[in-house]
């Protein structure tokens, strides 16, 4: 047994358990567990398992081009690594751009907090809670009773409707071709719900289904196209014209009302679907109070959506910037990330070299160099991994500290971070939905607490979406039309040598990219990613991460069905591709 | 497989008249850009089909073509997963994790052996014994191997699949390699785009179950359907293409009428896809109708032809960082001196033999 | 092809032996028959549209705003030029092709080299050598000197030949799927690996290689036309090839 610096007592006796491929996340990860007698997990490993390599890709190219590639980093949480790419190069040039640039930028940066959360809720999470062949029994009747109680304001919600999407289940199910649902853990005792909230909220899969291919249509008008909507340094590519000849090839008034209109059904989803969901579903499952892990001691954000173009300030964000360690929620940090003593990456459990074991370094002197080596005690062989060993190298993913720490990131630390700071938006929500769940400030920290705060956040985006459509329309009322600033376009106008960082909040939590170019070409291309920290693998000093972290000491019902471990991954959204790139 | 019902029962059961199955059937044929005449023949193919077994597996990508895939909107992604194919496998959306999942993979390619559609999404790593994509313990290009050994036929999601994407663009480090690079032995069909539309995705999904057969494919193995055109070709700007209107400059004033993309980059002269007709996200837009020129992300090392914002790329291709011109001009500059100063040398020869010389005796010099 | 001896003086050239003849008893020889000098004169005219159409393809002239888009053809008129030209330059070339096989011996110098010929390439080597100014004496030809020929082979049978292929290559791209330029060219894409646009790359670098030809050939023709011992440029317009001087060697 061990106690690791950050607090975690370590027992890798007891019954291994192997949870690869772990599914409904993006990308390749693996888990490994070990489970005392009583089933309570006593240690854990993460995993991930592929790299791609494009921090390496990027040597060399043009600066201007590094958006579409990072962009490839993730498909899912598609632009966010574009917007941070064009924020590295602008800092890194001295590039500004127009506010309406800034404005469009945030409405899809806040789209797409809202898409994500809600797929990820309805489609890659909801099953972890969710029984929809249990929905199967449920009366109609008493579902549209059920969805009427907490969402009074929702128009689907008559028995027949319910009838009809039971319906429609039941002979799916009838037709032995489970598809997505085959071998779900469905009859196992951890699944709470009453087969009406079961039908509710598989009806309200489908439902998401069908609304989030409307919601990314913001992406869709200002970039062309989703997933991976275009970007450009300096600005936004699409140009603005209301009111002269050829505006039907530009941004004008209908594309502006296609906007508006879809800005309202993210509210209304969040509203009526949502938010309620996430209650009703969570006030069964109030005593399941795992899965806390780093949240309650080390959590951080870099903020996002500056109100003001060009501005990157802590003070300028609507989503908050900040850092809390050792559990001391009375003092939020500061956090720059240009500091080489705050963020470094270390590499002695990942498969990469540095050359010098227990060297961290800083972004900006970054080096991804692969190396995949297992330790002495793997079981299996190269090519054939049983169980991994977790004091060798074990992970794809490179393990970033701040100050040392490892870190939780991601909606529930912006918003511990923003509650921490007093955040009047944040404050009132978090307050709000533990006094209609009736539960006290430290349920936050917790595998559900990440899940509500979630839900909380993709409503306060709906929210912002619709302030800065409305900037956006009065600074084109006041007659600034632009979009682009192309003063340093040409490479011509650029310094021999740069380097900047762009930071922005990822659906996963901070996301960085630190970038040097020389000679009008990227010269090194760092990125430090959300689920980098949260799925970080052990440090030289012995500290798991944030995911390890919160699988430690949970209870499960069924060790041989991993429906525990699936819950608090699936609570920090894990995206693989994302943290290895 | 008398248990599996068919589409049409499946639509049937769920409250769904036979007026609007019909109307479901012909949307599907305008779809598909069939005529009416069609619409009986996808009606009875939806009548008499099993829901067919398709087995999506992941590789190195980025799971935007799963995220693509969900934004289909005719059909619906949900009425494909319910109702046309059974998604037995597939990573991103499926309940079951770890052996659970690998178990029922296992039962739907013993189950559907030589019948299951494969669809693969991103690629297989060679490097590194294969181990920069792990499975279930193992290299991902294992899996895929295995599990194409029965299927009928592979569909390759995506410019991943297709060509290797932005994990292959130069120096490709960990060696991704595309799906038919590794299966050699089945039809492949080349759906590229990073990502693809989604209704280009659902529809050839949806041809297939209708007509039973492979689509037509290209030179390339892309469906001639949908791949058949440039975006160029079928590009509304291009009126201000032929009539050399161009964007000089972003968000300048040509920008803000919507001309031609070509200055700024655009690769739609060299793309096969189809977003300038049946657009993104139900039509709504397509790169260039938000003003980014096309960076030609459904064609081959598309992220090694220089920059997306130049006409006249650099010459990646041969390790120098100018392009065509710079390097023409300065090989016709070096060729234009050299000749400058040969035929200085030349006249002061030729007046040397002027004077040393005269014309008749030109003969006797050896 | 040649009946010297490779004793001949002129062996490794093209010269016959009623070439020989002629280059010591008389003054002129019709080297260059009527269908080479037309061809010749077409292609020049051809090529320079060509260079200059086609560099304006890959770089655009500025945006010109005459009427609605519909009703101008700036660039479209720019494009046909380069397709007409490029058309009549591929229809000539094969007429030329043609003339290679049934015009005289000196029709073909262009689509060969005898490159197992030891005697040839010891007068490409002295051809060079004259360039350089380390021979006081220039030779006689009646065709192509030998390194003429082999920058005739290199420029413009596999130059131009190149810029025909891929430029019906990516022409096809425009007839579209099927069309007959598609059929016959479209395996151009393949060899590249699949993206066009390493075509258009291709073929401009191409374009270069043509106007690095031009430079040259235009001012070899110049300077050995003023100080070789027989006529060059007057050669491209009547055919005749006259001597300076009455010396076979
Ligand atoms: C000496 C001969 C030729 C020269 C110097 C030449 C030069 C060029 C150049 C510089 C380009 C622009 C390439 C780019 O950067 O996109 C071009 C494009 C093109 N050339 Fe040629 N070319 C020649 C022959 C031909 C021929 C024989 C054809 C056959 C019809 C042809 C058809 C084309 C086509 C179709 C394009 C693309 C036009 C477009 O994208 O709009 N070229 N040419
Ligand atoms: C793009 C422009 C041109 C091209 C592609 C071109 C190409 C050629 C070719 C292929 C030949 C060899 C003919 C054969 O063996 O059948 C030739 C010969 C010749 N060209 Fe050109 N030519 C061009 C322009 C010119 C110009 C502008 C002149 C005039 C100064 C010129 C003068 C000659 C002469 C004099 C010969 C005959 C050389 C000899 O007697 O061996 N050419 N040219
Ligand atoms: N981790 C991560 Fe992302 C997010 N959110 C990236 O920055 O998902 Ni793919
Ligand atoms: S093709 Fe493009 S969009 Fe699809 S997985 Fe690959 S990188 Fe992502
Ligand atoms: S915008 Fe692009 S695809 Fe459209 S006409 Fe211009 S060059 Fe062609
Ligand atoms: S970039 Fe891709 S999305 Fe279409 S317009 Fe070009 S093929
Ligand atoms: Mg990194």
């Amino acid at each position: 047994m061990t106690i690791t610096p950050n607090g975690f007592d370590l027992d890798n006796t007891g019954q291994r358990i192997v949870v690869d491929p772990v599914t409904r996340i993006e990308g390749h990860m693996r888990c490994e567990v070990n489970v005392d007698d009583e089933g309570i997990i006593r240690n854990a490993v993460s995993t991930g398992t592929m790299w791609r390599g494009l921090e390496v890709i990027l040597k060399g190219r043009d600066p201007r081009d590094a958006w579409a590639f990072t962009e490839r980093i993730c498909g899912v949480c598609t632009g966010t690594h574009a917007l941070t790419s064009v924020r590295a190069v602008e800092d890194a040039l001295g590039i500004t751009i127009p506010e309406n640039a800034n404005s469009i930028r945030n409405m899809m940066q806040l789209n797409l907090q809202i898409h994500d959360h809600i797929v990820h809720f309805y489609h890659l999470h909801a099953l972890d809670w969710v029984n929809p062949i249990n929905a199967l029994r449920a009366d109609p009747k008493a579902t549209s009773e059920l969805q009427q109680a907490v969402s009074p304001s929702h128009p689907l919600s008559s028995p027949g409707y319910f009838r009809d999407v039971q319906n429609r289940l039941k002979q799916f199910v009838e037709s032995g071709q489970l598809g997505l649902f085959k071998n779900g853990y469905w009859d196992n005792p951890a699944y709470l719900l009453p087969p009406e909230a079961d039908l509710m909220a598989t009806t309200h899969y489908l439902e998401a289904l069908d609304l989030q291919k409307e919601i990314v249509k913001i992406h869709t008008i200002f970039g062309g196209k989703n997933p991976h909507p275009n970007w450009l340094v300096g600005g936004v590519p699409c140009p603005i014209n209301v009111h002269s000849t050829g505006a039907v090839g530009a941004i004008n008034m209908e594309r502006l009302n296609l906007v508006s209109s879809i800005i309202d059904k993210c509210i209304d989803f969040n509203k009526n679907v949502y938010l309620p969901d996430v209650v009703a579903i969570g006030g069964f499952y109030k005593n399941w109070l795992y899965g806390g892990g780093l949240s309650s001691q080390c959590v951080m954000a870099y903020g996002d959506i500056p109100e003001n173009a060009n501005d990157y300030s802590a003070a300028n964000m609507h989503l908050p910037r900040g850092a809390i360690t050792n559990g001391d929620l009375t003092t939020v940090h500061d956090v720059d990330v240009r500091d080489p003593e705050q963020i470094q990456e270390f590499v002695d459990h990942s498969w990469y070299e540095y050359g010098e074991p227990g060297k961290g370094l800083h972004p900006w002197d970054g080096v991804t160099e692969a190396n995949f080596e297992l330790g002495a005690n793997t079981k299996g062989t190269r090519t054939n991994i049983e169980e991994i060993d977790e004091a060798a190298k074990y992970s794809w993913i490179k393990a970033p500290r701040w100050r040392g720490n490892p870190m939780e990131v991601g909606p529930l630390a912006r918003y511990i971070v923003g509650y921490a700071s007093g955040h009047e938006d944040i404050t009132e929500q978090v307050n709000g939905l533990l006094t209609t769940m009736d539960l006290p400030v430290d349920a936050l920290f917790s595998t559900l607490g990440r899940t509500a705060a979630r839900a909380l956040e993709s409503e306060y985006c709906g929210r912002l979406q619709k302030q800065f459509f409305d900037k956006l329309v009065t600074n084109i009322k006041n007659g600034d039309e632009s979009t682009a600033n192309i003063a340093k376009w040409d490479p011509s106008t650029w310094p021999a040598e740069a380097k900047g960082v762009g930071m922005s909040e990822a659906p996963r939590g901070a996301l960085g990219h630190w970038v040097r170019i020389k000679d009008g070409r990227i010269e090194n291309y760092q990125c430090v990613v959300p689920t980098t920290w949260n799925g970080s693998p052990r440090d030289s000093q012995g500290n798991i991460g944030a995911f390890e972290a919160a699988l430690m000491n949970t209870k499960m019902e069924r060790p041989e069905e991993p429906v525990e471990i699936l819950r608090t991954l699936h609570s920090f959204d894990p995206c693989l591709a994302c943290s290895t790139h | 497989m008398p248990e599996i019902e068919t589409f049409y029962d499946v639509m049937r059961t769920q409250g769904i008249t036979r007026r609007s199955f019909m109307k479901y059937c012909s949307l599907t044929a305008s779809a598909l850009g069939l005529g009416p005449a069609f619409v009986p023949q996808i009606a009875h193919a939806m009548e008499t089909k099993p829901r067919t077994p398709v087995i999506w597996l992941n590789g190195l990508e980025c799971t935007c073509c799963s995220e693509s895939f969900i934004r289909g909107a005719h059909p619906l992604a949900k009425d494909v997963v319910l109702s046309m194919i059974s998604l037995d496998y597939q990573h991103v959306l499926m309940a079951a994790a770890g052996h659970a999942a690998e178990a029922a993979l296992d039962e739907a390619m013993e189950k559907y052996h030589g019948n299951y559609i494969l669809a693969v999404e991103g690629n297989p790593p060679l490097n590194e014994d294969g181990m920069f994509c792990i499975s279930a313990g193992k290299p991902f290009v294992e899996k895929l191997r295995h599990v194409a050994e029965g299927a009928k036929a592979v569909i390759s999601w995506g410019a991943c699949a297709s060509y290797g994407c932005v994990q292959a663009a130069k120096p490709n480090p960990t060696q991704a390699t595309p799906v038919h690079k590794v299966i050699t032995d089945k039809p492949i069909i080349k759906i590229p785009g990073c990502p693809p539309i989604a209704e280009v995705m659902t529809g050839v999904i949806t041809y297939m179950l209708t007509f039973d057969r492979l689509p037509e494919l290209d030179r390339q193995g892309r469906p001639a359907m949908f791949y058949g055109q440039r975006i160029h070709d079928k590009c509304y700007r291009r009126p201000h293409f032929d009539a050399g209107q161009f964007i000089e400059t972003w968000d300048d004033d040509n920008a803000r009428k919507g001309y031609c993309l070509y200055k700024m980059g655009c690769k739609g002269p060299t793309t096969y896809n189809a977003c300038s007709t049946i657009g993104w996200n139900e039509g709504t837009s397509f790169p260039i109708q938000s003003g980014h020129g096309c960076i030609g992300c459904s064609e081959d090392g598309f992220w090694d032809q220089g920059s997306f914002y130049d006409r006249v790329t650099d010459l990646t291709q041969f390790g120098v960082e100018k392009n065509a011109d710079q390097v023409g001009f300065a090989a016709a500059g070096v060729v234009g001196g050299a000749i400058a100063i040969h035929a200085a040398v030349s006249a002061l020869k030729q007046a040397q033999k002027k004077t040393q010389s005269t014309p008749e005796t030109n003969k006797e010099e050896v | 092809m040649t009946d010297s001896t490779a004793s001949s003086p002129l062996a490794g050239t093209d010269a016959d032996a009623e070439d020989l003849a002629h280059v010591s008893r008389q003054t002129s020889v019709y080297v260059y028959e009527v269908p080479v000098r037309l061809w010749h004169w077409i292609n020049a005219a051809a090529i320079v549209v060509l260079c200059v159409t086609g560099y304006l393809i890959g770089s655009p002239p500025p945006t010109m705003i005459i009427a609605e888009a519909t009703h101008q053809f700036t660039f479209g008129y720019i494009r046909f030029a380069h397709f007409a030209a490029g058309n009549i330059l591929a229809v000539a070339f094969l007429g030329r092709m043609y003339w290679a096989i049934f015009g005289n011996h000196h029709a073909r110098q262009m689509f060969y080299l005898p490159i197992l010929n030891v005697e040839w390439w010891r007068e490409v080597l002295f051809e060079i050598r004259w360039y350089l100014f380390l021979e006081k004496r220039p030779k006689k030809y009646v065709g192509h000197n030998p390194l003429a020929q082999l920058a005739m082979f290199c420029f413009v049978t596999l130059g131009v030949g190149f810029m025909i292929i891929t430029g019906f290559a990516l022409y096809g791209e425009g007839l579209g799927a099927g069309s007959w330029a598609d059929r016959m060219f479209g395996w151009v894409f393949l060899v590249v690996g699949g993206n066009s646009h390493v075509v258009h790359t291709l073929h401009h670098l191409g374009m270069w290689w043509i106007v690095i030809f031009m430079i040259i050939h235009i001012y070899v023709a110049i300077r050995e036309d003023i100080m070789s011992r027989q006529s060059i440029v007057s050669t491209m317009i009547s055919g005749h090839r006259t001597f300076k001087d009455d010396d076979p060697n």
